[in-house]
């Protein structure tokens, strides 16, 4: 009765797991990266990095043509995607960008326009314009000026663009965006989508990849063309890509290895199948917990927590490879079980660590694998014996167990020169300079070097401003954060002039707030008074009487014309202006005012309170992310140590005997020390992947050492137990082996330490650890 | 030996004025000379006749030219302004509207402008004849080239450019507007040209 109650409660569990994951969403975004409880900075940054501008960015290139084919596949890829919903922004250097920006800031240049002041309109400050206008038509821009003169005398469309300039421009040919070299036409498409959505990322490259097929496809002289995209979609499409792609391949050929193996090995499909149990329903709940628990799973968390798979394995490696005929399950697991359970218990303690890190993905990894493993541990324990076939027995063993055994006893002799390898590797670690780690923020990206370089490349290519200073200020609502933005850009102006920065960008150039539209409205003279300082001030010019009739009428039709909103932005690059720099948040609004030249950053900060009491940060990206990654990796590698503590600690409770403790954890250290210095030797670095694989070799491994030293009953026992710890040894680096040949750094990390390390954990554990037969 | 000097100097020149003669001037071989130019530097004198004003607007100041993209136009009357051209930027500097930078090929019209007096000194046939057609009329004491833009987009704006002078130095450019603006500016020597 009781094996069927244990049965009902698995079924029930699983059950619900499935449940519960089929509800579950998965990210793969920077939180992540992001504290508990962050400060307002990391909020912002991380809040960009998901969704803001940046993280909205397709650079695409089209290279290996001839300049005039590679512009006119520009146009025609642009042509199509400018149709496309997908995007709110193409930009391929045509003027066809330009024309509807033009028009708006021409239609509402007297509300957009920072200049304008009744004073403006005096009989001084027309005519003061209208002097400059005179030295203008002077230069080169005369002709240029001569169409516009006639209806903005205070030149107010040229104070307009003269706030735009200073942002970086490619170089262009045939009308369209070039690389410095010529050699690539470069386009650069904003994605409706946010950075975060995968999907509607690859929805969006998906887009431009048959914009261009199709393109390439009209003309014969087009077919040695190519495309060419990065971004930070791209690479998240591109690593999601990968890493579902070579875990699932790599998945799927350990599995069928591990398979291959156990099936020779228990010559029965049933125990296989059966073997799978503590694996997959632990993988199950574990999900399942971190979902409930977090609300949703990280990328990076499955990423991880699909390795454990490696130590679920092991478990019904233990139990199957243990029983005979004499020796049924139950009998098996009483006499396995204690040491089972401390390994459990020892794996619980490094993850357990984790658990209450301040960091989501750490915390989310520490349930994942608890969970994990307890409910992996619990099905071999009760679900297990009860299915497994009565009089069921893994026949090798016998044998291959006493070829095994002279192995084992000559291990110990090797016990010295291992323990001078691993005091030597120690030395090395701890003597040479510098670090072990590896903290820059290209280690911490899934990313392939590769495309990082091209991503570079393309970047210097257009010119695009690597946006690293931003002022973030935040209100209730979105007229308060516009005046606070206008306010701010005071300020920056008089900054600018002073030196302090070259440049900056503010969503109210775009769209000021109802209150500046409305004073600037107010500003503007009515017609008769305008006529009359007009004349007055052209008194001694030399422009033509009526010249200014258009302007006239254009003040009048301000001075009525509905205020700017965002509805009448749209489809232009203003409105993409404005939907990059005005963001609504979970509360409230923030305006974002990007810095360019910054010369002291703290001083500007200091500056902008003296005269600013509304809600500001100034965020520098650059330093605060990788302080984030920093701050992470640091608290891995601070809780890393904790839950080696703790497993000591434990170890002693258990094991009574500070020898034992020491027996136990030796082949681990050494084991996590040799795989460190190989890594060192063979010029890498060690980065948060590693770290997180070491955990796992700790983990592994302390099953090894443990049944490694555990009291047998004869050697037919211990040859039995330790064949039982040479197949799951065998399943763990099949798995994690297979890890290493992924392209993904994430998993080649892993993957590679843990394959290494547990195979280091078992000699080791053969050679350090020499317990007789009773 | 000055003397020997300059009889050697005066067979040179014979035995140019000598090839000159024997084959009339054409684009190519005026466009061959002003290659040769490494810099020049003269003063101008400009009338601008536009329909939006009453008078012709004049401003005198110097030109500088350095072979091969950089031209320099400073105005000293009526204001102060400096123009710049190194390559493919324009500086544009007045004590009025402060200082821009500009990207010509954010301009094309005004690279048309531009490329028109640039090429023709730097000897650059190939540029000019990509912008504009290009005819020659004179001989090398006294030539004019009419130039007429290829662009229809230039069109609209520019109807044709007449540059004249003689020997390697441009005296007059004179630009006609499609609309009916037009422009002369007188050039003279200041200076030797290299």
């Amino acid at each position: 009765m009781r094996r069927y109650v244990a049965l009902v409660i698995w079924l029930t569990l699983v059950v619900i797991c499935v449940l519960v994951i089929s509800r579950t969403t998965f990210t793969t975004d920077m939180s992540a990266f992001l504290p508990r409880s962050p400060t307002p900075k990391q909020e912002i940054l991380v809040e960009q990095l998901r969704d803001g501008v940046v993280s909205r960015l397709i650079l695409v290139a089209i290279e290996d043509a001839p300049p005039a084919e590679l512009a006119q596949l520009s146009k025609g890829v642009a042509a199509q995607l400018r149709n496309n919903p997908e995007f709110t922004g193409v930009n391929n250097g045509e003027q066809i960008d330009v024309q509807k920006d033009f028009d708006l800031l021409w239609k509402n240049r007297y509300l957009l326009s920072a200049a304008v002041s009744s004073e403006r309109f005096s009989v001084s400050g027309l005519h003061a314009s209208l002097q400059n206008n005179l030295e203008l038509l002077n230069s080169p821009m005369s002709s240029m000026l001569q169409q516009v003169l006639p209806g903005d005398p205070s030149g107010e469309l040229i104070y307009l663009l003269n706030q735009f300039e200073g942002q970086a421009r490619p170089n262009r040919q045939d009308g369209v965006w070039f690389s410095r070299d010529g050699k690539r036409a470069m386009l650069l498409l904003h994605t409706r989508g946010a950075g975060h959505d995968i999907d509607a990322q690859e929805r969006a490259m998906r887009a431009v990849n048959s914009a261009f097929v199709t393109t390439r496809n009209l003309q014969p002289k087009f077919a040695s063309a190519k495309l060419r995209m990065t971004g930070p979609g791209v690479f998240s499409v591109y690593s999601r890509d990968s890493i579902r792609d070579d875990a699932w391949r790599l998945s799927f050929i350990a599995i069928l290895l591990v398979a291959t193996m156990l099936l020779l090995l228990y010559r029965s499909p049933r125990v296989l199948v059966l073997g799978l149990f503590p694996v997959v329903s632990g993988a199950l709940a574990g999900i399942a917990a971190v979902s409930l628990g977090f609300g949703s799973v990280h990328g990076i968390t499955l990423g991880f927590g699909v390795t454990l798979i490696g130590e679920g394995v092991d478990y019904g490696i233990y139990l199957f490879t243990q029983v005979t005929k004499e020796m049924t399950p139950k009998l098996t697991l009483q006499r396995i079980w204690p040491t089972l359970r401390l390994g459990v218990l020892t794996s619980i303690c490094g993850f357990s660590a984790m658990l209450f890190s301040g960091f989501t993905g750490l915390a989310q990894l520490g349930l994942f694998s608890i969970t994990g493993l307890l409910i992996a541990v619990s099905t071999t324990r009760w679900v297990l014996p009860s299915l497994l076939p009565s009089g069921f027995e893994v026949h090798p063993a016998t044998r291959f167990g006493s070829e095994l055994m002279k192995v084992v006893h000559f291990a110990p002799r090797l016990r010295s020169p291992v323990l001078l390898l691993v005091a030597l590797a120690a030395a090395f670690l701890v003597l040479r300079p510098g670090t072990v780690w590896n903290d820059s923020l290209a280690s911490m990206s899934p990313i392939p070097p590769k495309d990082i370089r091209l991503d570079e490349q393309l970047r210097r290519d257009l010119g695009a401003p690597d946006v690293r200073y931003m002022i973030v200020s935040s209100a209730d609502d979105q007229e308060q954060v516009l005046q606070q933005s206008e306010a701010l850009t005071e300020i920056l102006r008089k900054q600018v002039q002073q030196g302090e920065l070259d440049g900056f960008d503010a969503p109210t150039l775009y769209f000021p707030s109802r209150k500046v539209q409305q004073e600037r409205q107010a500003a503007l003279p009515e017609i008769a008074e305008v006529q009359k300082n007009l004349n007055e001030a052209l008194h001694d010019l030399p422009f033509r009487s009526g010249l200014f009739a258009p302007f006239l009428q254009d003040i009048a039709q301000a001075k009525q014309q509905g205020l700017l909103d965002k509805a009448s932005l749209k489809g232009s690059n203003l409105e993409m202006k404005v939907d990059s720099y005005l963001i609504k948040r979970a509360h409230g609004w923030a305006a974002i005012l990007p810095l360019r030249g910054v010369k002291d950053a703290q001083a500007i900060t200091a500056d902008i309170q003296r005269h600013f009491a509304a809600p500001m940060v100034l965020l520098d990206v650059k330093q605060e992310s990788e302080q984030m990654l920093l701050d992470y990796r640091r608290e891995a590698a601070k809780n890393s140590t904790l839950g080696a503590l703790a497993i000591f600690v434990l170890l002693y409770l258990n094991l009574r005997s500070l020898r034992r403790v020491v027996d136990v954890a030796l082949p681990l250290i050494a084991a996590v020390i040799v795989v460190t210095t190989i890594w060192i030797v063979t010029g890498h670095s060690l980065s948060i992947f590693h770290l997180i694989g070491l955990l796992l070799v700790v983990a592994v491994g302390s099953n090894y050492s443990l049944f490694f030293d555990r009291k047998v009953e004869s050697e037919q026992d211990q040859a039995r137990t330790i064949s039982s710890l040479v197949f799951a040894n065998i399943s763990t680096m099949l798995g994690f082996g297979l890890l290493s040949f992924s392209h993904s750094p994430v998993l080649n990390a892993i993957g590679s330490t843990v394959a290494f390390g547990a195979m280091f954990g078992l000699i080791f554990s053969a050679i350090l650890i020499v317990r007789k037969p009773a | 030996m000055r003397i020997l000097a300059m009889m050697m100097l005066l067979c040179v020149a014979q035995s140019v004025r000598a090839e000159e003669g024997g084959a009339s001037l054409n684009v190519a071989k005026l466009m061959q000379r002003f290659s040769q130019i490494q810099s020049a530097e003269g003063t101008f004198v400009e009338k601008k006749y536009l329909r939006i004003l009453n008078t012709p607007l004049k401003s005198t100041g110097t030109l500088i030219y350095r072979a091969p993209g950089y031209l320099e136009k400073h105005i000293l009357v009526p204001k102060n302004q400096n123009l710049i051209l190194d390559g493919d930027t324009l500086t544009i500097d007045s004590l009025v509207n402060g200082k821009r930078v500009l990207s010509l090929q954010d301009y094309p019209l005004l690279g048309a402008f531009i490329e028109s007096i640039r090429s023709t000194l730097a000897g650059d046939i190939t540029t000019l004849n990509k912008i504009y057609s290009t005819t020659l009329e004179g001989d090398i004491k006294h030539w004019r080239l009419t130039l007429i833009p290829r662009d229809e987009k230039t069109l609209e704006v520019v109807r044709k450019i007449h540059i004249s002078g003689h020997d390697v130095w441009v005296a007059e450019v004179e630009i006609f507007e499609t609309k009916g603006d037009r422009s002369v500016m007188t050039v003279s020597q200041n200076g030797k040209v290299q």
